[in-house]
Protein backbone atom coordinates (compact mmCIF):
# COMPACT_ATOMS: atom_id res chain seq x y z
CA UNK A 1 0.00 0.00 0.00
CA UNK A 2 2.81 2.42 0.71
CA UNK A 3 4.00 2.29 -2.90
CA UNK A 4 0.61 3.54 -3.95
CA UNK A 5 0.22 6.11 -1.19
CA UNK A 6 0.36 9.10 -3.54
CA UNK A 7 -2.27 7.52 -5.74
CA UNK A 8 -4.59 6.88 -2.77
CA UNK A 9 -4.10 10.40 -1.47
CA UNK A 10 -4.84 11.87 -4.87
CA UNK A 11 -8.03 9.83 -5.11
CA UNK A 12 -9.16 11.19 -1.74
CA UNK A 13 -8.19 14.66 -3.02
CA UNK A 14 -10.42 14.35 -6.08
CA UNK A 15 -13.28 12.87 -4.05
CA UNK A 16 -13.27 15.81 -1.66
CA UNK A 17 -13.16 18.22 -4.61
CA UNK A 18 -16.25 16.45 -5.97
CA UNK A 19 -17.71 16.82 -2.50
CA UNK A 20 -17.60 20.58 -2.52
CA UNK A 21 -18.26 21.12 -6.21
CA UNK A 22 -21.62 19.43 -5.86
CA UNK A 23 -22.48 22.54 -3.89
CA UNK A 24 -23.72 21.71 -0.46
CA UNK A 25 -23.88 24.58 2.00
CA UNK A 26 -20.52 26.39 2.36
CA UNK A 27 -19.94 25.02 5.84
CA UNK A 28 -19.81 21.49 4.46
CA UNK A 29 -17.72 22.73 1.56
CA UNK A 30 -15.26 24.06 4.10
CA UNK A 31 -15.28 20.69 5.83
CA UNK A 32 -14.16 18.82 2.72
CA UNK A 33 -11.71 21.62 1.96
CA UNK A 34 -10.01 20.80 5.26
CA UNK A 35 -9.80 17.17 4.22
CA UNK A 36 -8.50 18.05 0.76
CA UNK A 37 -5.96 20.48 2.25
CA UNK A 38 -4.63 17.85 4.59
CA UNK A 39 -4.47 15.23 1.85
CA UNK A 40 -2.80 17.69 -0.52
CA UNK A 41 -0.21 18.37 2.15
CA UNK A 42 0.43 14.63 2.28
CA UNK A 43 0.91 14.47 -1.49
CA UNK A 44 3.41 17.33 -1.43
CA UNK A 45 5.29 15.77 1.46
CA UNK A 46 5.65 12.53 -0.43
CA UNK A 47 7.62 14.41 -3.05
CA UNK A 48 9.98 15.75 -0.42
CA UNK A 49 8.36 19.11 0.11
CA UNK A 50 7.97 19.21 3.85
CA UNK A 51 8.19 23.00 4.02
CA UNK A 52 5.43 23.53 1.47
CA UNK A 53 3.20 20.95 3.13
CA UNK A 54 3.48 22.71 6.45
CA UNK A 55 2.79 25.97 4.62
CA UNK A 56 -0.49 24.45 3.40
CA UNK A 57 -1.50 23.54 6.92
CA UNK A 58 -0.47 26.78 8.53
CA UNK A 59 -1.46 29.42 6.01
CA UNK A 60 -4.18 27.77 3.97
CA UNK A 61 -5.99 25.72 6.59
CA UNK A 62 -4.99 27.69 9.66
CA UNK A 63 -5.40 31.14 8.20
CA UNK A 64 -7.59 31.36 5.17
CA UNK A 65 -9.96 28.51 5.91
CA UNK A 66 -10.49 29.69 9.49
CA UNK A 67 -11.52 33.13 8.25
CA UNK A 68 -13.73 31.48 5.66
CA UNK A 69 -15.33 29.36 8.39
CA UNK A 70 -16.06 32.40 10.52
CA UNK A 71 -17.61 34.38 7.68
CA UNK A 72 -19.70 31.38 6.60
CA UNK A 73 -20.88 30.88 10.16
CA UNK A 74 -22.06 34.49 10.17
CA UNK A 75 -23.95 34.09 6.91
CA UNK A 76 -25.42 30.63 7.33
CA UNK A 77 -29.05 29.70 6.80
CA UNK A 78 -31.42 27.82 9.04
CA UNK A 79 -31.40 24.48 7.20
CA UNK A 80 -28.08 24.17 5.37
CA UNK A 81 -27.84 21.79 2.45
CA UNK A 82 -26.05 18.50 2.97
CA UNK A 83 -25.09 16.06 0.26
CA UNK A 84 -28.14 13.88 0.92
CA UNK A 85 -30.74 16.57 1.50
CA UNK A 86 -31.23 17.70 -2.07
CA UNK A 87 -31.65 15.33 -5.00
CA UNK A 88 -29.58 17.52 -7.29
CA UNK A 89 -26.64 17.73 -4.93
CA UNK A 90 -26.70 14.01 -4.23
CA UNK A 91 -26.97 13.25 -7.93
CA UNK A 92 -23.98 15.41 -8.84
CA UNK A 93 -21.95 13.96 -5.98
CA UNK A 94 -22.70 10.39 -7.00
CA UNK A 95 -21.94 11.20 -10.63
CA UNK A 96 -18.59 12.65 -9.65
CA UNK A 97 -17.83 9.61 -7.50
CA UNK A 98 -18.76 7.33 -10.37
CA UNK A 99 -16.43 9.17 -12.76
CA UNK A 100 -13.62 8.93 -10.23
CA UNK A 101 -14.19 5.21 -9.65
CA UNK A 102 -14.12 4.56 -13.38
CA UNK A 103 -10.90 6.55 -13.75
CA UNK A 104 -9.29 4.67 -10.85
CA UNK A 105 -10.19 1.32 -12.39
CA UNK A 106 -8.81 2.50 -15.74
CA UNK A 107 -5.53 3.52 -14.11
CA UNK A 108 -5.23 0.30 -12.14
CA UNK A 109 -6.05 -1.93 -15.08
CA UNK A 110 -3.81 -0.50 -17.77
CA UNK A 111 -0.20 0.54 -17.68
CA UNK A 112 -0.72 3.88 -19.36
CA UNK A 113 -3.56 6.35 -19.14
CA UNK A 114 -4.23 8.49 -22.17
CA UNK A 115 -7.29 10.67 -21.67
CA UNK A 116 -6.20 14.09 -22.95
CA UNK A 117 -2.51 13.50 -22.57
CA UNK A 118 -0.51 10.39 -21.83
CA UNK A 119 0.31 9.75 -18.20
CA UNK A 120 2.24 6.62 -17.47
CA UNK A 121 3.01 6.68 -13.81
CA UNK A 122 4.44 9.12 -11.35
CA UNK A 123 7.93 8.88 -12.84
CA UNK A 124 6.74 10.89 -15.82
CA UNK A 125 7.02 14.11 -13.87
CA UNK A 126 10.50 15.44 -14.53
CA UNK A 127 12.18 17.56 -11.91
CA UNK A 128 14.34 20.49 -13.00
CA UNK A 129 17.26 21.44 -10.79
CA UNK A 130 18.50 24.95 -10.13
CA UNK A 131 22.25 24.39 -10.41
CA UNK A 132 24.35 22.38 -7.97
CA UNK A 133 21.71 21.40 -5.50
CA UNK A 134 23.23 18.07 -4.60
CA UNK A 135 23.39 18.89 -0.92
CA UNK A 136 20.27 21.00 -0.39
CA UNK A 137 16.76 19.74 -0.96
CA UNK A 138 14.96 20.76 -4.10
CA UNK A 139 12.01 22.47 -2.58
CA UNK A 140 13.94 24.79 -0.31
CA UNK A 141 15.92 25.76 -3.41
CA UNK A 142 12.60 26.46 -5.09
CA UNK A 143 11.46 28.72 -2.29
CA UNK A 144 14.80 30.55 -2.41
CA UNK A 145 14.52 30.89 -6.18
CA UNK A 146 11.10 32.47 -5.74
CA UNK A 147 12.69 35.45 -4.07
CA UNK A 148 15.77 35.69 -6.28
CA UNK A 149 14.86 34.80 -9.87
CA UNK A 150 11.18 35.24 -9.32
CA UNK A 151 10.95 38.65 -7.71
CA UNK A 152 8.66 39.91 -10.44
CA UNK A 153 6.25 37.01 -9.81
CA UNK A 154 6.14 37.86 -6.12
CA UNK A 155 5.46 41.53 -6.86
CA UNK A 156 2.73 40.76 -9.40
CA UNK A 157 1.07 38.16 -7.20
CA UNK A 158 1.18 40.43 -4.17
CA UNK A 159 -0.32 43.29 -6.15
CA UNK A 160 -3.05 41.01 -7.54
CA UNK A 161 -4.01 39.91 -4.05
CA UNK A 162 -4.15 43.51 -2.81
CA UNK A 163 -6.27 44.57 -5.75
CA UNK A 164 -8.41 41.49 -5.20
CA UNK A 165 -9.27 42.71 -1.73
CA UNK A 166 -10.02 46.21 -3.04
CA UNK A 167 -12.20 44.83 -5.83
CA UNK A 168 -14.19 42.59 -3.51
CA UNK A 169 -14.77 45.44 -1.08
CA UNK A 170 -15.84 47.67 -3.96
CA UNK A 171 -18.19 45.09 -5.47
CA UNK A 172 -19.93 44.21 -2.22
CA UNK A 173 -20.31 47.82 -1.14
CA UNK A 174 -23.50 48.11 -3.10
CA UNK A 175 -24.07 51.82 -3.02
CA UNK B 1 -16.42 55.25 -6.01
CA UNK B 2 -13.62 56.67 -3.93
CA UNK B 3 -11.26 58.37 -6.44
CA UNK B 4 -8.14 56.78 -4.98
CA UNK B 5 -9.60 53.29 -5.21
CA UNK B 6 -10.92 53.98 -8.68
CA UNK B 7 -7.50 55.12 -9.84
CA UNK B 8 -5.85 52.06 -8.31
CA UNK B 9 -8.29 49.70 -9.97
CA UNK B 10 -8.01 51.44 -13.34
CA UNK B 11 -4.22 51.31 -13.13
CA UNK B 12 -4.45 47.61 -12.35
CA UNK B 13 -6.47 47.08 -15.53
CA UNK B 14 -3.70 48.82 -17.45
CA UNK B 15 -1.04 46.86 -15.55
CA UNK B 16 -2.75 43.57 -16.37
CA UNK B 17 -2.77 44.28 -20.08
CA UNK B 18 0.83 45.49 -19.96
CA UNK B 19 1.91 42.30 -18.19
CA UNK B 20 0.18 40.23 -20.87
CA UNK B 21 1.82 42.18 -23.66
CA UNK B 22 5.37 42.22 -22.33
CA UNK B 23 5.80 38.78 -20.75
CA UNK B 24 7.64 35.90 -22.28
CA UNK B 25 6.57 33.30 -19.71
CA UNK B 26 3.16 31.74 -20.25
CA UNK B 27 2.31 31.80 -16.54
CA UNK B 28 2.86 35.54 -16.32
CA UNK B 29 0.60 36.03 -19.33
CA UNK B 30 -2.13 34.07 -17.60
CA UNK B 31 -1.60 36.09 -14.41
CA UNK B 32 -1.90 39.28 -16.49
CA UNK B 33 -5.22 38.14 -17.95
CA UNK B 34 -6.58 37.31 -14.51
CA UNK B 35 -5.45 40.64 -13.06
CA UNK B 36 -7.11 42.43 -15.95
CA UNK B 37 -10.35 40.51 -15.44
CA UNK B 38 -10.39 40.99 -11.68
CA UNK B 39 -9.80 44.71 -11.86
CA UNK B 40 -12.30 45.49 -14.58
CA UNK B 41 -15.26 43.99 -12.71
CA UNK B 42 -15.84 47.02 -10.43
CA UNK B 43 -15.38 49.32 -13.42
CA UNK B 44 -18.19 47.47 -15.20
CA UNK B 45 -20.27 47.72 -12.08
CA UNK B 46 -19.89 51.44 -11.54
CA UNK B 47 -23.62 51.91 -11.00
CA UNK B 48 -25.17 49.40 -8.67
CA UNK B 49 -28.28 48.20 -10.42
CA UNK B 50 -29.19 44.58 -11.27
CA UNK B 51 -28.45 45.11 -14.95
CA UNK B 52 -24.81 46.02 -14.47
CA UNK B 53 -24.38 43.21 -11.97
CA UNK B 54 -25.78 40.73 -14.45
CA UNK B 55 -23.53 42.07 -17.19
CA UNK B 56 -20.46 41.90 -14.95
CA UNK B 57 -21.31 38.34 -13.93
CA UNK B 58 -21.67 37.26 -17.54
CA UNK B 59 -18.39 38.91 -18.45
CA UNK B 60 -16.62 37.32 -15.50
CA UNK B 61 -17.93 33.83 -16.24
CA UNK B 62 -17.02 33.84 -19.92
CA UNK B 63 -13.59 35.36 -19.40
CA UNK B 64 -12.80 33.02 -16.50
CA UNK B 65 -13.74 30.03 -18.67
CA UNK B 66 -11.48 31.35 -21.40
CA UNK B 67 -8.64 31.75 -18.89
CA UNK B 68 -9.12 28.17 -17.77
CA UNK B 69 -8.93 26.95 -21.35
CA UNK B 70 -5.81 29.05 -21.85
CA UNK B 71 -4.22 27.48 -18.78
CA UNK B 72 -5.05 24.03 -20.09
CA UNK B 73 -3.43 24.86 -23.41
CA UNK B 74 -0.37 26.25 -21.61
CA UNK B 75 0.00 23.04 -19.60
CA UNK B 76 -0.39 20.81 -22.66
CA UNK B 77 2.24 22.93 -24.40
CA UNK B 78 4.48 22.53 -21.35
CA UNK B 79 4.05 18.79 -21.34
CA UNK B 80 4.99 18.45 -24.98
CA UNK B 81 7.82 20.95 -25.16
CA UNK B 82 9.08 21.23 -21.60
CA UNK B 83 9.43 24.99 -21.61
CA UNK B 84 7.34 28.04 -20.85
CA UNK B 85 8.42 30.54 -23.50
CA UNK B 86 5.89 32.01 -25.81
CA UNK B 87 7.78 31.86 -29.08
CA UNK B 88 6.09 28.85 -30.59
CA UNK B 89 3.27 26.56 -29.58
CA UNK B 90 4.62 23.07 -30.12
CA UNK B 91 1.51 20.95 -30.10
CA UNK B 92 -1.54 21.23 -32.41
CA UNK B 93 -3.95 20.41 -29.59
CA UNK B 94 -2.53 23.17 -27.44
CA UNK B 95 -2.67 25.57 -30.36
CA UNK B 96 -6.33 24.85 -31.07
CA UNK B 97 -7.33 25.15 -27.42
CA UNK B 98 -5.37 28.39 -27.12
CA UNK B 99 -6.99 29.84 -30.23
CA UNK B 100 -10.44 28.98 -28.87
CA UNK B 101 -9.62 30.52 -25.50
CA UNK B 102 -8.40 33.75 -27.08
CA UNK B 103 -11.44 33.80 -29.38
CA UNK B 104 -13.65 33.59 -26.32
CA UNK B 105 -11.82 36.54 -24.82
CA UNK B 106 -12.17 38.59 -28.00
CA UNK B 107 -15.78 37.75 -28.68
CA UNK B 108 -15.40 35.85 -31.95
CA UNK B 109 -18.18 33.58 -33.15
CA UNK B 110 -19.16 31.02 -31.83
CA UNK B 111 -18.25 32.65 -28.52
CA UNK B 112 -19.78 36.03 -29.31
CA UNK B 113 -22.96 35.78 -27.28
CA UNK B 114 -21.66 37.68 -24.30
CA UNK B 115 -20.61 40.80 -26.22
CA UNK B 116 -23.99 42.46 -26.91
CA UNK B 117 -25.46 41.52 -23.55
CA UNK B 118 -22.50 42.74 -21.52
CA UNK B 119 -22.06 45.93 -23.57
CA UNK B 120 -25.74 46.75 -23.21
CA UNK B 121 -25.80 46.29 -19.46
CA UNK B 122 -23.01 48.69 -18.58
CA UNK B 123 -22.53 52.44 -18.86
CA UNK B 124 -21.14 54.04 -22.02
CA UNK B 125 -17.69 54.72 -20.57
CA UNK B 126 -17.35 51.17 -19.27
CA UNK B 127 -18.50 49.89 -22.64
CA UNK B 128 -15.80 51.99 -24.25
CA UNK B 129 -13.10 50.40 -22.11
CA UNK B 130 -14.58 46.96 -22.70
CA UNK B 131 -14.65 47.20 -26.47
CA UNK B 132 -11.31 48.88 -27.01
CA UNK B 133 -8.78 48.27 -24.25
CA UNK B 134 -9.83 44.72 -23.45
CA UNK B 135 -9.20 43.63 -27.01
CA UNK B 136 -5.54 44.59 -26.88
CA UNK B 137 -4.31 41.80 -24.62
CA UNK B 138 -5.82 38.75 -26.42
CA UNK B 139 -4.92 40.20 -29.79
CA UNK B 140 -1.28 40.64 -28.75
CA UNK B 141 -1.12 36.97 -27.73
CA UNK B 142 -2.70 35.92 -31.02
CA UNK B 143 -0.08 38.02 -32.78
CA UNK B 144 2.69 36.26 -30.92
CA UNK B 145 1.44 32.72 -31.56
CA UNK B 146 0.33 33.46 -35.14
CA UNK B 147 2.85 31.14 -36.86
CA UNK B 148 1.38 28.10 -35.14
CA UNK B 149 -2.35 28.81 -35.37
CA UNK B 150 -4.52 26.32 -37.23
CA UNK B 151 -5.68 28.26 -40.30
CA UNK B 152 -8.99 26.46 -40.77
CA UNK B 153 -10.28 27.15 -37.30
CA UNK B 154 -9.25 30.78 -37.29
CA UNK B 155 -10.66 31.54 -40.72
CA UNK B 156 -13.94 29.78 -39.89
CA UNK B 157 -14.30 31.83 -36.73
CA UNK B 158 -13.37 35.02 -38.57
CA UNK B 159 -15.87 34.59 -41.40
CA UNK B 160 -18.64 33.54 -39.04
CA UNK B 161 -17.89 36.58 -36.88
CA UNK B 162 -18.24 38.90 -39.85
CA UNK B 163 -21.55 37.23 -40.70
CA UNK B 164 -22.86 37.38 -37.16
CA UNK B 165 -21.62 40.93 -36.66
CA UNK B 166 -23.43 42.01 -39.80
CA UNK B 167 -26.69 40.18 -39.38
CA UNK B 168 -26.89 40.55 -35.63
CA UNK B 169 -26.68 44.32 -35.72
CA UNK B 170 -29.48 44.74 -38.24
CA UNK B 171 -32.36 44.60 -35.82
CA UNK B 172 -30.87 46.80 -33.11
CA UNK B 173 -31.86 50.26 -32.00
CA UNK B 174 -29.74 50.39 -28.85
CA UNK B 175 -26.44 52.03 -29.63
CA UNK B 176 -24.35 49.91 -27.31
CA UNK B 177 -25.58 46.71 -28.92
CA UNK B 178 -24.85 48.17 -32.35
CA UNK B 179 -21.31 48.94 -31.24
CA UNK B 180 -21.00 45.42 -29.80
CA UNK B 181 -21.98 43.77 -33.09
CA UNK B 182 -19.68 46.16 -34.91
CA UNK B 183 -16.90 45.00 -32.59
CA UNK B 184 -17.63 41.34 -33.38
CA UNK B 185 -17.44 42.03 -37.11
CA UNK B 186 -14.22 44.01 -36.84
CA UNK B 187 -12.62 41.28 -34.76
CA UNK B 188 -13.55 38.92 -37.56
CA UNK B 189 -11.75 41.09 -40.10
CA UNK B 190 -8.71 41.30 -37.85
CA UNK B 191 -8.35 37.60 -37.23
CA UNK B 192 -8.99 36.70 -40.87
CA UNK B 193 -5.68 38.20 -41.94
CA UNK B 194 -3.73 37.20 -38.82
CA UNK B 195 -2.07 34.14 -40.29
CA UNK B 196 -1.25 35.86 -43.59
CA UNK B 197 0.12 39.15 -42.32
CA UNK B 198 -0.03 40.01 -38.59
CA UNK B 199 1.00 43.61 -39.37
CA UNK B 200 -2.38 44.20 -40.96
CA UNK B 201 -4.08 42.83 -37.87
CA UNK B 202 -2.27 45.49 -35.84
CA UNK B 203 -3.21 48.15 -38.39
CA UNK B 204 -6.85 47.13 -38.26
CA UNK B 205 -6.77 47.09 -34.47
CA UNK B 206 -5.33 50.61 -34.40
CA UNK B 207 -7.86 52.09 -36.80
CA UNK B 208 -10.73 50.18 -35.15
CA UNK B 209 -9.79 51.46 -31.70
CA UNK B 210 -9.61 55.03 -32.98
CA UNK B 211 -13.00 54.82 -34.67
CA UNK B 212 -14.72 53.08 -31.77
CA UNK B 213 -13.22 55.57 -29.33
CA UNK B 214 -14.55 58.42 -31.47
CA UNK B 215 -18.03 56.90 -31.75
CA UNK B 216 -18.31 56.23 -28.04
CA UNK B 217 -17.14 59.71 -27.17
CA UNK B 218 -19.69 61.24 -29.51
CA UNK B 219 -22.35 59.11 -27.81
CA UNK B 220 -21.11 60.12 -24.36
CA UNK B 221 -21.19 63.76 -25.32
CA UNK B 222 -24.83 63.61 -26.33
CA UNK B 223 -25.59 61.12 -23.52
CA UNK B 224 -27.50 59.01 -25.98
CA UNK B 225 -27.87 55.27 -25.76
CA UNK B 226 -30.66 54.67 -28.28
CA UNK B 227 -31.14 55.63 -31.90
CA UNK B 228 -34.03 57.83 -30.88
CA UNK B 229 -32.00 59.91 -28.43
CA UNK B 230 -29.13 60.08 -30.90
CA UNK B 231 -31.52 61.56 -33.44
CA UNK B 232 -32.00 64.57 -31.18
CA UNK B 233 -28.41 65.73 -31.49
CA UNK B 234 -29.31 68.18 -34.27
CA UNK B 235 -30.94 70.22 -31.57
CA UNK B 236 -28.30 69.85 -28.87
CA UNK B 237 -25.04 70.22 -30.77
CA UNK B 238 -25.57 70.45 -34.53
CA UNK B 239 -21.87 70.00 -35.27
CA UNK B 240 -21.95 66.55 -33.68
CA UNK B 241 -24.41 65.32 -36.30
CA UNK B 242 -21.89 65.88 -39.09
CA UNK B 243 -19.15 64.26 -37.06
CA UNK B 244 -21.36 61.23 -36.36
CA UNK B 245 -22.05 60.97 -40.07
CA UNK B 246 -18.39 61.02 -41.02
CA UNK B 247 -17.26 58.63 -38.31
CA UNK B 248 -20.00 56.12 -39.00
CA UNK B 249 -19.22 56.10 -42.69
CA UNK B 250 -15.58 55.59 -41.80
CA UNK B 251 -16.53 52.61 -39.62
CA UNK B 252 -18.45 51.19 -42.55
CA UNK B 253 -15.29 51.23 -44.61
CA UNK B 254 -16.05 53.78 -47.27
CA UNK B 255 -13.14 54.88 -49.46
CA UNK B 256 -11.96 58.35 -48.86
CA UNK B 257 -12.11 57.82 -45.10
CA UNK B 258 -9.56 56.01 -42.97
CA UNK B 259 -11.83 53.07 -42.20
CA UNK B 260 -11.26 51.95 -45.75
CA UNK B 261 -7.54 51.46 -45.17
CA UNK B 262 -7.61 48.21 -43.18
CA UNK B 263 -10.28 46.63 -45.35
CA UNK B 264 -8.40 47.49 -48.54
CA UNK B 265 -5.10 46.16 -47.22
CA UNK B 266 -6.71 43.00 -45.86
CA UNK B 267 -8.45 42.23 -49.13
CA UNK B 268 -5.22 42.89 -51.01
CA UNK B 269 -3.25 40.59 -48.71
CA UNK B 270 -5.83 37.83 -48.97
CA UNK B 271 -5.95 37.98 -52.75
CA UNK B 272 -2.16 37.93 -52.89
CA UNK B 273 -2.40 34.58 -51.10
CA UNK B 274 -4.71 33.25 -53.83
CA UNK B 275 -7.94 33.17 -51.91
CA UNK B 276 -10.60 34.98 -53.88
CA UNK B 277 -13.88 33.70 -52.52
CA UNK B 278 -13.03 34.54 -48.94
CA UNK B 279 -12.35 38.28 -49.35
CA UNK B 280 -15.32 38.59 -51.70
CA UNK B 281 -17.55 37.07 -49.05
CA UNK B 282 -16.05 39.28 -46.37
CA UNK B 283 -16.50 42.42 -48.43
CA UNK B 284 -20.11 41.54 -49.20
CA UNK B 285 -20.82 40.89 -45.54
CA UNK B 286 -19.31 44.24 -44.61
CA UNK B 287 -22.23 45.75 -46.47
CA UNK B 288 -24.54 44.55 -43.73
CA UNK B 289 -22.46 46.55 -41.25
CA UNK B 290 -22.63 49.53 -43.54
CA UNK B 291 -26.41 49.23 -43.69
CA UNK B 292 -26.99 49.71 -40.01
CA UNK B 293 -24.41 52.51 -39.80
CA UNK B 294 -26.24 54.21 -42.66
CA UNK B 295 -29.51 53.77 -40.82
CA UNK B 296 -28.00 55.59 -37.84
CA UNK B 297 -26.76 58.41 -40.05
CA UNK B 298 -30.15 58.60 -41.77
CA UNK B 299 -31.96 59.11 -38.51
CA UNK B 300 -29.31 61.38 -37.00
CA UNK B 301 -27.68 63.56 -39.61
CA UNK B 302 -29.53 63.25 -42.87
CA UNK B 303 -33.12 63.72 -41.71
CA UNK B 304 -34.94 65.29 -38.81
CA UNK B 305 -36.26 62.18 -37.14
CA UNK B 306 -39.92 62.44 -36.01
CA UNK B 307 -40.15 63.55 -32.42
CA UNK B 308 -42.57 65.41 -30.21
CA UNK B 309 -42.50 69.18 -30.45
CA UNK B 310 -41.00 69.80 -27.05
CA UNK B 311 -37.94 67.76 -28.00
CA UNK B 312 -37.29 70.24 -30.78
CA UNK B 313 -36.81 73.18 -28.48
CA UNK B 314 -34.04 72.29 -26.07
CA UNK B 315 -32.71 75.27 -24.18
CA UNK B 316 -30.73 73.65 -21.36
CA UNK B 317 -27.44 72.77 -23.00
CA UNK B 318 -25.28 70.53 -20.92
CA UNK B 319 -21.63 70.94 -21.75
CA UNK B 320 -19.31 68.05 -21.32
CA UNK B 321 -15.61 68.22 -21.77
CA UNK B 322 -14.61 65.24 -23.86
CA UNK B 323 -10.88 64.83 -24.04
CA UNK B 324 -9.18 64.36 -27.36
CA UNK B 325 -12.35 64.36 -29.42
CA UNK B 326 -11.18 66.61 -32.28
CA UNK B 327 -7.91 64.76 -32.88
CA UNK B 328 -9.73 61.45 -32.73
CA UNK B 329 -12.27 62.58 -35.27
CA UNK B 330 -9.56 63.79 -37.59
CA UNK B 331 -7.63 60.57 -37.21
CA UNK B 332 -10.62 58.34 -37.74
CA UNK B 333 -11.58 60.00 -40.99
CA UNK B 334 -8.54 61.43 -42.71
CA UNK B 335 -5.78 58.86 -42.33
CA UNK B 336 -6.15 57.21 -45.72
CA UNK B 337 -3.33 59.10 -47.49
CA UNK B 338 -0.95 57.86 -44.78
CA UNK B 339 -1.34 54.23 -45.84
CA UNK B 340 2.31 53.76 -46.87
CA UNK B 341 3.25 54.47 -43.27
CA UNK B 342 1.88 51.18 -42.09
CA UNK B 343 5.35 49.73 -42.51
CA UNK B 344 6.17 51.23 -39.11
CA UNK B 345 3.97 48.58 -37.53
CA UNK B 346 6.30 45.75 -38.56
Amino acid sequence: MMTYIVFILSVIFVVSFVGFSSKPSPIYGGLVLIVSGGVGCGIIMNFGGSFLGLMVFLIYLGGMLVVFGYTTAMATEQYPEVWVSNTTVMGVFLLGLLMEVMLVLYVLKSEEVGVVFKFSGVGDWAIYDTGDSGVFSEEIMGVAALYSYGVWVVIVTGWSLLVGVLVILEVTRGD
Amino acid sequence: MNPLIFTTILMTVLLGTMIVMMSSHWLMIWIGFEMNLLAIIPILMKKYNPRTMEASTKYFLTQATASMLLMMAIIINLMHSGQWTITKVFNPTASIIMTSALAMKLGLTPFHFWVPEVTQGISLTSGLILLTWQKLAPMSILYQISPSINLNILLTMAVLSILVGGWGGLNQTQLRKIMAYSSIAHMGWMTAVLVYSPTLTMLNMLIYIMMTLTMFMLFIQSSSTTTLSLSHTWNKTPLTTTLILITLLSMGGLPPLSGFMPKWMIIQELTKNSSIILPTLMAIMALLNLYFYMRLTYSTSLTMFPSTNNMKMKWQFETKQITLLPPLIVMSSLLLPLTPMLSILD
